[in-house]
């Protein structure tokens, strides 16, 4: 029997806005494909580096976590900074991102399992949408203003922010699946 | 005093659905972020594999345009024949994805400069732009059917196919980033 295939957004219940709820269907159907994507990788297949200074699989997956969670407090609840660690059980240092040139994976990460991302990623979720299911349609114009530690200043509005962590996470999954195919054929810029 | 960097959608004037203009902003958000981080390529870079068998960056850049053209003819335009040819100049094949193992990148794109793709990008977006912003929000409701090459059944909407534009292009940018890295440490490297 031929089985169809279904890709059908939803918007799911418990919102106050209709729009809001779609950015989480679609940030929980990218999520579901990259948790699909990444079964079955070891503790070293997530600390593996193409090269020194490059990320790992396990760095991209905390730093998706990291970034929706930051971005959540900052963005969508108009904090002036965000406290991951408190909320999610993981800092930007922790995570990462950016690596300096020629080092290796997070240390902080070292020897982490999949499981481990996984909860991470799953409490930046929960929180996400713990926030996300308060604000209502007029929220999406409105704006926020940030100070950089550059001292330059930023200004993005809440619909702006909603799009931003789909394409923030939807990018990050595209490279971890590129670093799984270079895993695979045993390739990378340098040593390994 | 230095100007704010701002970062919000811009949505653009005529569309006849709000939701579906937003997916478009999306869109051209996405473009611009994809034109500007790929300014410094040369057909060298766009032509580079990681080794055989692996994507290099001008493919992405072709599959990222005929995508998009074929998903707005499979929703927007409710066509039932798919071609990219009459839009884009190339083929729905010639990005030459899904690449076999061990190959090489497909002869349709050797030589081919950042102009051709940034032609190619603006060509499937004008195409895009001009289909969705005929669509009501009505029209986001309404389920669509299709056959896939491999003979399977698909159902899906045409909401999901707007989003399915917007992460497809952002999963393919992020890879575009990471092959430019690469290729900047092979080149130091050789």
């Amino acid at each position: 029997m031929v089985t169809t295939a279904q890709t059908l957004l939803e918007t799911p219940p418990g919102f106050r806005s209709e729009t809001i709820a779609r950015f989480l269907w679609q940030l929980d159907e990218q999520r579901r494909v990259l948790i699909k994507d990444t079964r079955g990788l070891s503790a070293k297949e997530l600390e593996w580096q193409p090269a020194p200074g490059m990320n790992s699989i396990g760095m991209l997956l905390a730093h998706i976590a990291y970034a929706e969670n930051h971005l959540v407090q900052v963005g969508l609840e108009g904090k002036p900074t965000s406290d991951t660690r408190a909320a999610i059980g993981i800092s930007e240092e922790e995570e990462g991102l950016p690596l300096a040139e020629g080092a290796p994976p997070s240390p902080a990460l070292a020897g982490r399992e999949l499981a481990w991302f996984d909860a991470l990623l799953e409490r930046a979720r929960a929180y996400t949408r713990g926030v996300a299911t308060t604000l209502v349609e007029g929220d999406l114009a409105r704006e926020v203003r940030r100070k950089r530690p550059d001292g330059s200043e930023r200004v993005f509005n809440v619909g702006w922010v909603l799009y931003h962590m789909l394409e923030h996470e939807a990018g990050h999954h595209g490279q971890i699946n590129l670093l799984r195919h270079l895993q695979q054929l045993g390739r990378g810029t340098g040593a390994r | 005093m230095a100007t704010p960097e701002r970062e919000v959608l811009v949505m653009p004037p005529g569309f006849g659905s709000r939701e579906a203009c937003s997916f478009i902003a999306q869109l051209d958000d996405q473009n611009a972020r994809l034109i500007a981080d790929t300014r410094h390529l040369d057909p060298a870079a766009l032509e580079w594999q990681p080794a055989p068998g692996m994507n290099t960056i001008g493919m992405l850049l072709a599959h990222i345009a005929i995508v998009e053209v074929f998903w707005t003819q499979v929703g927007p335009l409710g066509l039932k024949t798919y071609e990219t040819e009459s839009v884009l100049g190339i083929g729905i094949d010639d990005d030459g994805m899904p690449i076999a193992a061990g190959t090489s990148p497909p002869a349709t794109l050797r030589g081919k400069d950042l102009a051709f793709y940034d032609d190619l990008l603006a060509r499937a977006r004008a195409y895009s732009k001009e289909a969705v912003a005929r669509l009501t929000d009505l029209d986001l409701e309404r389920e669509i059917k299709r056959t896939r090459r491999d003979g399977r059944p698909h159902e899906t909407t045409m909401r999901w196919i707007l989003y399915h534009m917007v992460e497809h292009e952002a999963g393919h940018y992020g890879q575009i980033n990471l092959l430019a890295h690469q290729y900047r440490l092979a080149a130091v490297r050789s």
